[in-house]
C-alpha cells in the first residue's frame, strides 16, 4: 500500500515535470521557414546522407559545411542511418527533424517512393526541403534536386570501356550495388544504353555488391570464373570497384581485365595510378552538399525559389589525374571549392 | 526424477536426431555440388574451389561461434557489428601504429573477446535475455565502428595486411586452414570436453544444469567470450581479404550465420547442434551463391533459394526427428 502511494506520487511529479518541459518548448518556433516567409538570424539546416560510412558522404558534408560557413550564421545538423538499406530509419530521422523544427532539410533519399510522403509532411509543416544525390518520386515542384546525371555518366562509362578495349568482340560485366535504388537503376540503364551503341561489347554478367566490398569481391571472383574471356568490368560505386579490383588482382588478371569504376576513394585513386583501374567516373559530392545548403539558405533568407541543377561528373584517367581541374574535384576544400560561383 | 537408464536413452535419441539432420544437410550439399558440376563447366575447377573456400571461411568461422551460443539456447545478434569493429581496429593498429598483421589479428580477437565478455556479463549478471543483450551490442558495436573510423573506410594498408585473408599455404587459402583449425578445435571442445557437456546441458535445461552443480554463470560468460573471439578473428580475415577496414561490413551477417547453424541442425530451443553440421550449412549457402553467379541467376532468386533451403532443412529435420522419436 505504502509503495503504491509512493509510485503514484512519483508519477504525479513526473507528469508535472513533463508538462512544464512541454510548455517551455512550445513557443520556441517562430513560424520561420513557412511558405514565402523569409527568416532572419541564425539558421539550422538538417543535412541527411543516404548513409554514413562512405568517403562520398563525408565529402557531401564538407560541401554543406563550406556553404554554411560561406553564408554565415548557419549550422549544419549532420545525421544519417548506418546502412542505405535502412529506409524506415531514414524516414524516422527526417520526421524527427520536422518535429524538432529544423529551418530546412537537405537530404538524399534512400528510396524514391518510400521517402515521398515524409518530404510532403515536412512541406506541410512549413519546413522547406531540397534533395541531393537522389530525389523522390513524386517530387513536389518546390523541391529541387542537386544531383549527378547518373544516366549520362554511366553511358559515358560504356564509351570509355569500348575505347579501352578497342576493336573486336569483348565480354563485359557489370557490378551494380543496390538493386531497386533509384541511383542504381539509373546507372544500370545508362550503362546498358551506352553498351547498345557498341556492337562489340556483350554484357555476360550482372551482379550486385550491396555496397559491401567483401560481397563485391565474391561476385567478381565468380563472374571471372564463369566467364574466362571477360575483358572488361564496369563497377558502379566505391565498394563495388574496390571488390572488383581485388578479385581481378587475386585471379592474376590485372591489366587483362579493364575496369571502369565510379567514385574516388583513396584506394580507388591509388589503383588508378597503378594501372589497375582504367578510368573513374567521379561525381562532385562537394557540390551537392554545397548547392543544397547554399540554395536553401538563399531561399530562407531571400525567398528565392530553389531550382534543380546537375552537379556534374569528371572522367578521371591516369593521364588527367594531376591537372588542377581534376584535383579540385578529387581533393575538394572550402579554400578552392569545385563549384561554379 | 528420471533414472540413469532413461537419461542414457534420451542422450542416444538426441545423438541420432542430430546425426540425421546433419545427414539431410550433407545430402543437400552433395546433390547441389553434383548439379553444379553438370550445370557449369567452370564449377569444378581448382580456381573456383579455391574461391569458394575463401568466400566461405569468414561465414563458417562466425557460424561456429553462433552455433556454440545457440546450443546454450542463446543467440548472438551482434556478430556483424563486432566483426566490423574487430576488422577496423585491426586495420587501424596496422595503419596508425605500424603493428604487424599478426599482432593486429590478436588485437581484433581481443576486441571480439571483450565484446563477447560484455554480452556474457549482461546475460548472466544483469540477467538480460541473450536477444536483448546482443541486440544492444549490435547497436553499440556499430556505433563504435563509426566513432573510431570517423565513418570512413580504413585504407592505405601495407600489402602484408592481406596475408591472413589472401595468403596461401600449399595451394590452400590460409583462411581455409584457419577455418579448419577453428572447426576441429570447437568440435572437439563441444563433443569431448567437460565444458562441452556443460554447454549442451545448459541449453537443454539451464535450471537442471545449475542444480547439478554446473557453474552456469561462468560457463555462459565463457561461451559468449569464446564466440566473441571467433567473431573478432572472422572480422580480421574479412578486413584482410579486402585490404581495408570497412565500417559497413557485416550488416545482416547474423542472419547468414544463424541460417548456417540452423541448416546444420542446431535448434534455437537449445541443447542441439554440432559444428560439422554448421560447416555443411555454411558451405551450402556459399554454394548457392557461387552457383547462382556461375549460372547467371539473378540475385533476387538467390535470396529466395536460401530462404527455401532454410525452410526445407528445418522441416525435414523436425519431420525425421519426430519419426525417430515415435520409433525408438
Amino acid at each position: 500500500m505504502a509503495r503504491n502511494t509512493k509510485t503514484r506520487f512519483g508519477l504525479a511529479v513526473l507528469a508535472a515535470a513533463a508538462a512544464l518541459a512541454a510548455s517551455a518548448c512550445v513557443d520556441v518556433r517562430d513560424g520561420g521557414g513557412g511558405d514565402g516567409a523569409t527568416t532572419d538570424g541564425p539558421l539550422e539546416i538538417a543535412v541527411v546522407p543516404k548513409a554514413v560510412g562512405h568517403e562520398f558522404w563525408n565529402t557531401v558534408r564538407a560541401g554543406a559545411e563550406c556553404a554554411a560557413e560561406t553564408a554565415g550564421d548557419v549550422t549544419v545538423e549532420w545525421d544519417g542511418v548506418d546502412a542505405e538499406t535502412d529506409v524506415e530509419g531514414q524516414v524516422n530521422l527526417i520526421q524527427n527533424f520536422v518535429t524538432t523544427d529544423a529551418d530546412g532539410i537537405v537530404y538524399a533519399a534512400t528510396d524514391s517512393a518510400a521517402l515521398a510522403p515524409v518530404t510532403q509532411s515536412a512541406l506541410d509543416a512549413g519546413v522547406p526541403v531540397a534533395m541531393i544525390d537522389s530525389g523522390t518520386d513524386p517530387q513536389p515542384d518546390e523541391v529541387p534536386l542537386y544531383a549527378t546525371d547518373n544516366r549520362a555518366g554511366a553511358t559515358e562509362a560504356a564509351n570509355l570501356l569500348a575505347e579501352a578495349l578497342g576493336e573486336g568482340s569483348h565480354d563485359v560485366a557489370l557490378i551494380e550495388f543496390q538493386p531497386g535504388s533509384q541511383t542504381n537503376t539509373e546507372r544500370v540503364e545508362g550503362f546498358t544504353t551506352g553498351l547498345a551503341a557498341h556492337e562489340g561489347l556483350n554484357l555476360v554478367g550482372q551482379q550486385p555488391s550491396h555496397s559491401d566490398v567483401n560481397e563485391a569481391r565474391r561476385v567478381t571472383e565468380d563472374l571471372l570464373t564463369a566467364n574466362p574471356d571477360l575483358a572488361g568490368i564496369f563497377a558502379a560505386n566505391e565498394p563495388s570497384v574496390l571488390g572488383a579490383v581485388q578479385a581481378v588482382e587475386a585471379a592474376g588478371r590485372t591489366g587483362e581485365v579493364v575496369i571502369i569504376g565510379w567514385d574516388a576513394a583513396p584506394d580507388e585513386i591509388s589503383a588508378l595510378r597503378e594501372g589497375r583501374i582504367a578510368a573513374l567516373v567521379v561525381q562532385n559530392p562537394f557540390n551537392m552538399g554545397y548547392l543544397g545548403v547554399a540554395n536553401m539558405v538563399e531561399h530562407l533568407r531571400e525567398g528565392t525559389p530553389m531550382e534543380s541543377a546537375d552537379t556534374g561528373v569528371t572522367f578521371v584517367t591516369p593521364e588527367n589525374i594531376d591537372t588542377a581541374e581534376v584535383q579540385a574535384v578529387l581533393e575538394p576544400s572550402c579554400d578552392n571549392p569545385p563549384v561554379d560561383q | 526424477m528420471t533414472g540413469p537408464r532413461a537419461q542414457a536413452g534420451e542422450w542416444l535419441r538426441e545423438r541420432i536426431a542430430v546425426a540425421v539432420s546433419e545427414f539431410t544437410a550433407a545430402t543437400a550439399l552433395v546433390v547441389l555440388f553434383a548439379v553444379l558440376c553438370f550445370a557449369s563447366p567452370h564449377f569444378l575447377t581448382a580456381d573456383n574451389l579455391f574461391n569458394i573456400g575463401s568466400q566461405t571461411a569468414v561465414i563458417a568461422i562466425i557460424a561456429v561461434a553462433q552455433t556454440i551460443v545457440i546450443i546454450t539456447k542463446g543467440i548472438d545478434l551482434s556478430v556483424g557489428s563486432v566483426a566490423a569493429l574487430a576488422g577496423v581496429m585491426g586495420a587501424i593498429v596496422v595503419r596508425d601504429l605500424g603493428f604487424s598483421v599478426w599482432t593486429a589479428a590478436l588485437v581484433a580477437i581481443a576486441v571480439g573477446t571483450l565484446a563477447g565478455l560484455a554480452n556474457g556479463v549482461l546475460i548472466t549478471y544483469a540477467q538480460l535475455p541473450p536477444f536483448i543483450a546482443t541486440l544492444g551490442m549490435m547497436s553499440v558495436g556499430r556505433g563504435l565502428v563509426f566513432i573510431v573510423t570517423g565513418a570512413v573506410g580504413v585504407y592505405s594498408l601495407p600489402e602484408s595486411f592481406q596475408l591472413i585473408g589472401n595468403g596461401v599455404i600449399a595451394g590452400i587459402p590460409f583462411a581455409v586452414v584457419v577455418t579448419a583449425i577453428v572447426a576441429l578445435a570447437a568440435g572437439y571442445l563441444l563433443s569431448e570436453s567437460r565444458f562441452g557437456q556443460h554447454v549442451y546441458a545448459m541449453g537443454s535445461n539451464l535450471e537442471a544444469a545449475r542444480r547439478a552443480g554446473v557453474p552456469v554463470r561462468r560457463n555462459l560468460i565463457a561461451v559468449y567470450a569464446l564466440a566473441g573471439s571467433l567473431v573478432g578473428l572472422g572480422g580480421m580475415i574479412a578486413a584482410s581479404r579486402v585490404s581495408s577496414g570497412q565500417p559497413n561490413y557485416g550488416i545482416g551477417l547474423e542472419l547468414d550465420v544463424i541460417a548456417a547453424a540452423v541448416i546444420g541442425g542446431a535448434s534455437l530451443f537449445g541443447g542441439q547442434g554440432r559444428i560439422a553440421g554448421t560447416i555443411i550449412g555454411a558451405f551450402l549457402i556459399a554454394l548457392v551463391r557461387n552457383g547462382s553467379v556461375l549460372l547467371g541467376i539473378n540475385i533476387h532468386y538467390q535470396q529466395v533459394i536460401v530462404g527455401l533451403i532454410i525452410w526445407a532443412a528445418v522441416y525435414f529435420d523436425q519431420y525425421r526427428r519426430r519419426r525417430l522419436e515415435t520409433r525408438v
